[in-house]
C-alpha cells in the first residue's frame, strides 16, 4: 500500500509541475496586462514606466525562473490589480467554492445513488422508466438554464429565495441544485448500469441462494461491488466541476468563488492571480484524483494488489 | 407550509434592511480604492462618498459653481500661485485631525509623484502644478508652472482628494517615509474625510459604508450602505425585485421597461458625460488620404444608431463637446455630420478601390458596441465602403495594423481639456500610440486652448482644433450613451448633472428614503 501511495504522490507532483509551466506560458501568450487593467489613455512613456514597475520588462525566461523560485519558496507574488498577495486573494475565494462543491456532491450522492439503485431493481416497471426519463432530461439541461429557470420561479415570481451571494443557508439552495443537475443525471445512470451489471452476476445468485435478505443482497453485495464504477465516476465529475464547472453558476448567483475570480483575472491578464488560481484548482483536481485512486484501492483489493 | 417557513426565514435575514440602510447591486466593484491612481468608470462610483477635495462644486447644477470644501477660501496671490485657507476641525475616518501637512502630502503625492501609477495619472491632467507648500497650520499654497485658466476645475479633481499623511506612511515599512507599498496598502484600507467611512472593503466583491459622525459638513442621510457586486444583469434585476438590492447600477436599455412595469420599482438615468467614439488610424498605409477617413465618418448616421440602439435617449454631438463644459460648450460647431452623398464623392476623389476596412470591437466591453459596429458596416456599405467587423478582446489602439475601432472618451473633468484634451493632446495617448499626428500648428492651437486665461480665446482655439479634426479626422464621437439605474420607488436618488460619470453620490441632499 505504501509503494502504491508513493506512486500516486510522485505522479501528482510531476503533473503539477507540468501544469505550473504550461500555465505560465499560456498566460503570457494571451496578451499584455498593461492594455487591460490600466484603462484608457496611457502615453507611451506612461506605459513603459508601468511595465517596469510591474517587472514585465524582464525576459520571459527571467520571469519564469523568478516564478519557479517563488513557487518553491511559497511566494506567489502580488496581484497586478489590487496588489494583495495572490495566496490571500485565492484563499478567500477557495472556501466558498469548496462549500458549494461539497454541497453539490452531497446532494448528488444522496439523490442519485438511491435513484440509480431503484432504477436497476425496478428496471421493468414504470419506476425504472421514470428514473431514466428524469436522468436523461437532467443531462440535457445545462446548469445556466436550470439556474435561470429557478431564479425566475423562486425569486422573480415567488420571491422565496435570495439570489445574491452566500450569506445564509437559503442562499445555497439554488446554486447547489444548479451545480448538481447534470451530475445527478450522470451518476444516476452510471449507478443503474453498474448495478444491473453486478446484479446479473453469479455471486448474487449465490447470495440469494444462501438465504440472505433481498436488502442485504442488493446493498452489500450489489452496491458494494458496483461501488468501484460509481467512485470513479464521482471522482471524475467532481474534478471536472472543481476545474471549470462552477464558473457559470458562480457568476449567475454572484457567488464569491474561485470561478468568477479566474474569469476576471483572465480577462484583465492579471498573471499572478491567474497562475496561482489555476495552480490551486489543479492541486484540488490532482488531490481529488489521488483520493479517488486511493478509494479504488480501498474498495477493491485487486487494484492495489495488481499495481504493487 | 413551505412557503410560510421560507417567508419566516427570509424575514429574519439581514437583507431586510432597516429604514436607514440600503444595498446597492453594482455591476462592477473596484479592485482597489485610491482616488489618486484611479480614473476608471468603476472606481469613480465610490470616491465622492468617502473623500473630499479642497474645492467642490454644486453638483445639482450643470454650470460650475464652486463651493468651499476642505478649503474655506482661495485666491490667486500671484498669477501662478494660489493660496488656500483650510477648514478647521476636519477629522479623518481613523480619528486623526486633518492638518496642513496632510493636505500638502496629498497634493504632492500627485504633483511630485514618484509612485508610477500616480506619475502616469498626474501627467495628463495635473502636469502644470509643480508643488504644494504649507504656509501655516491653516494655509497652504499651490504653485503652477504657467498661468492656469482652470484652477478650480483641477483642484476639485478626484485624483487630488485629501488623504491622511501619517496613516498612509505607517501602513508599511518605515512609518516616516512614503513608500510605493504604502500607497498600494492604502488602496486596500482607504481613509478619507467624507461623510461615509469605509467600514469594510472586499476587492472586487463588496464595500460597506457607514455614516461618519465626525464629518465636518451635513451628516450623511444613511446609516449604512452595502455595495455588492452582482455581475450578471438578470441577477441584478432579480435582486432588485426580491428586495436584496435597493438600487442597481448599469441597467441595460432593453431592461428599462421590465423594471418600470413593476409598481414598486423605477428607473433613473442620464446621458453619461462620456463619448463612445470611433477612432481611425491616420498612419495606416491605406488610410493616409484624409478623404477616406472623412468618408468613413460622413457615412455614419449617428441619429439612426441612437434611435435603434438607445431608443433615442443617447445624445449625438455635432462636435467633441458636452453641455457640462459650461462656457466652453460649443454646440454650434459642426465638426461631425452625416452626409452619405459627400462620402461617396470623397471616396471617388480619393480613388478608393474597395479595399477592406476593418473595425475592431470587443464583444461586450461597451454597451451596444458590437451592434453599433455591425450597423456601421451597413452604413459604410451604403456608400461603397467594404467594411468588416473584427471582434477581439485585445486592445488594438496601439497596433499599426488597426484601421478603425471603438473607444471611449470620458469627461474626466468639466472642460474640453478633461475629455478631448486628455485623449488628443500633442504627445498624449492617441499620438503616442501612433495613430494620430500633430504638428507645430496643432500644438500652437493646443497651447492657446489649454493655457489662455481668456475664455473667448480658448473657445476660438478649440474651434480651430475641431477644424483640424474635421479636415484630417482620427476620431468620431458617436454618442453619449444613456446610462440607467434601477431602484425601489421609496428611494429618492438620481445621478446629478454636476458629477463626472457614474458617481454614486449619497451625501446629504442627494439621497433620501421615503418611509415605507
Amino acid at each position: 500500500m505504501i509503494a502504491y501511495l508513493a506512486r500516486v504522490l510522485v505522479r501528482s507532483v510531476v503533473t503539477l509541475f507540468a501544469i505550473v509551466s504550461v500555465t505560465f506560458i499560456a498566460t503570457r501568450l494571451s496578451g499584455n496586462p498593461i492594455d487591460t487593467f490600466l484603462g484608457e489613455g496611457l502615453t507611451t512613456e506612461g506605459r513603459e514606466e508601468l511595465i517596469r514597475y510591474f517587472q514585465l520588462d524582464r525576459t520571459l525566461w527571467e520571469q519564469y525562473l523568478a516564478f519557479l523560485r517563488g513557487v518553491v519558496s511559497g511566494e506567489f507574488g502580488l496581484s497586478f490589480v489590487d496588489r494583495r498577495p495572490v495566496t490571500q486573494v485565492v484563499a478567500e475565494r477557495l472556501w466558498p467554492s469548496g462549500q458549494l462543491l461539497l454541497c453539490a456532491v452531497a446532494l448528488t450522492i444522496a439523490v442519485s445513488i438511491p435513484l440509480g439503485v431503484l432504477g436497476a431493481i425496478f428496471r421493468k416497471s414504470w419506476i425504472g422508466s421514470a428514473v431514466m426519463t428524469v436522468a436523461f432530461a437532467g443531462y440535457a439541461v445545462p446548469s445556466f438554464i436550470l439556474a435561470i429557470l429557478m431564479i425566475l420561479t423562486f425569486s422573480y415570481w415567488l420571491n422565496w429565495l435570495p439570489v445574491v451571494g452566500n450569506a445564509t443557508p437559503l442562499h445555497y439552495i439554488m446554486p447547489t441544485i444548479a451545480m448538481s443537475g447534470v451530475l445527478v443525471a450522470a451518476l444516476t445512470r452510471f449507478t443503474r448500469n453498474a448495478m444491473l451489471d453486478v446484479l446479473g452476476q453469479d455471486f448474487i445468485r449465490t447470495a440469494r441462494a444462501k438465504g440472505l435478505s433481498e436488502a442485504r443482497v442488493v446493498l452489500r453485495h450489489g452496491l458494494g461491488n458496483a461501488g468501484v464504477t460509481v467512485i470513479s465516476v464521482i471522482g471524475l465529475q467532481i474534478a471536472g466541476l472543481a476545474a471549470a464547472g462552477s464558473v457559470v453558476v458562480e457568476t449567475i448567483f454572484s457567488w464569491p468563488g474561485i470561478g468568477q475570480l479566474l474569469v476576471t483575472s483572465a480577462i484583465t491578464r492579471d498573471y499572478p492571480v491567474l497562475q496561482f488560481g489555476v495552480i490551486a484548482v489543479a492541486v484540488a483536481v490532482v488531490a481529488i484524483n489521488a483520493l479517488t485512486d486511493i478509494a479504488y484501492a480501498l474498495a477493491d483489493p485487486r487494484i492495489r494488489l495488481a499495481r504493487s | 407550509m413551505i412557503r410560510l417557513m421560507l417567508t419566516t426565514a427570509l424575514a429574519a435575514l439581514p437583507f431586510a434592511a432597516s429604514a436607514q440602510e440600503i444595498t446597492v447591486g453594482a455591476a462592477n466593484m473596484a479592485p482597489y480604492l485610491d482616488p489618486g491612481r484611479d480614473h476608471s468608470n468603476v472606481g469613480s462610483q465610490f470616491y465622492y462618498n468617502s473623500f473630499d477635495t479642497l474645492i467642490d462644486r454644486d453638483h445639482t447644477k450643470l454650470e460650475p459653481e464652486w463651493t468651499p470644501a476642505l478649503a474655506t477660501s482661495w485666491e490667486l496671490i500671484e498669477p501662478k500661485v494660489m493660496e488656500l485657507k483650510l477648514r478647521e476641525g476636519v477629522t479623518f475616518h481613523n480619528g486623526d485631525p486633518m492638518t496642513a501637512d496632510d493636505v500638502v502630502f496629498s497634493l504632492n503625492r500627485m504633483f511630485q509623484a514618484t509612485f508610477p501609477p500616480y506619475v502616469v495619472r498626474a501627467k495628463d491632467r495635473l502636469g502644470n502644478f509643480t508643488g504644494a507648500e504649507k504656509v501655516d497650520d491653516t494655509t497652504i499654497r499651490i504653485h503652477a508652472e504657467r498661468e492656469e485658466p482652470l484652477w478650480e476645475t483641477l483642484i476639485s479633481l478626484q485624483q487630488i482628494m485629501i488623504i491622511p499623511e501619517a496613516y498612509t506612511k505607517a501602513l508599511t515599512g518605515d512609518p516616516d517615509v512614503a513608500e510605493d507599498s504604502d500607497f498600494e496598502a492604502f488602496a486596500l484600507a482607504p481613509v478619507g474625510t467624507g461623510p461615509y467611512a469605509i467600514e469594510s472593503f472586499q476587492p472586487g466583491e463588496k464595500l460597506v459604508w457607514t455614516r461618519f459622525d465626525d464629518f465636518w459638513g451635513d451628516k450623511a442621510p444613511l446609516e449604512k450602505v452595502n455595495v455588492v457586486q452582482i455581475a450578471e444583469t438578470a441577477s441584478r434585476v432579480t435582486a432588485l425585485k426580491t428586495g436584496e438590492a435597493d438600487i442597481i447600477t448599469n441597467l441595460a436599455p432593453d431592461q428599462l421597461s421590465l423594471v418600470e412595469s413593476d409598481p414598486n420599482l423605477k428607473t433613473e438615468g442620464s446621458a453619461t458625460a462620456l463619448f463612445h467614439v470611433m477612432i481611425m488610424n491616420q498612419n495606416h498605409p491605406k488610410l493616409q488620404d484624409p478623404r477616406i477617413r472623412q468618408a468613413m465618418s460622413l457615412a455614419i448616421d449617428r441619429d439612426a444608431l441612437n434611435e435603434a440602439l438607445w431608443a433615442g435617449k443617447a445624445v449625438v454631438p455635432s462636435s467633441h463637446t458636452m453641455v457640462e463644459m459650461g462656457a466652453l460648450h460649443q454646440p454650434d460647431l459642426v465638426t461631425f455630420e452625416y452626409d452619405p452623398e459627400r462620402a461617396k464623392q470623397l471616396l471617388d476623389e480619393a480613388g478608393y478601390d474597395g479595399f477592406e476596412i476593418t473595425y475592431d470591437t470587443a464583444p461586450t466591453y461597451y454597451t451596444n458596441g458590437l451592434l453599433a459596429a455591425q450597423a456601421i458596416m451597413e452604413m459604410w456599405a451604403a456608400v461603397g465602403i467594404n467594411g468588416k467587423v473584427q471582434v477581439q478582446d485585445q486592445w488594438s489602439g496601439n497596433d499599426p495594423e488597426m484601421m478603425a475601432r471603438n473607444w471611449s472618451n470620458p469627461m474626466y473633468f468639466a472642460d474640453p481639456f478633461g475629455s478631448f484634451g486628455v485623449m488628443w493632446a500633442p504627445g498624449g495617448p492617441s499620438q503616442s500610440e501612433g495613430r494620430f499626428n500633430t504638428d507645430e500648428d496643432y500644438a500652437e492651437k493646443w497651447e492657446r486652448f489649454r493655457f489662455s486665461t481668456d475664455v473667448e480665446t480658448r473657445k476660438e482655439a478649440y474651434a480651430e482644433l475641431m477644424e483640424e479634426v474635421k479636415e484630417d479626422p482620427a476620431v468620431l464621437p458617436l454618442y453619449r450613451p444613456f446610462e440607467s439605474w434601477g431602484m425601489k420607488t421609496s428611494v429618492n436618488w438620481a445621478p446629478l448633472p454636476g458629477h463626472i460619470p457614474y458617481v454614486l453620490d449619497f451625501r446629504a441632499g442627494s439621497i433620501s428614503l421615503a418611509d415605507s
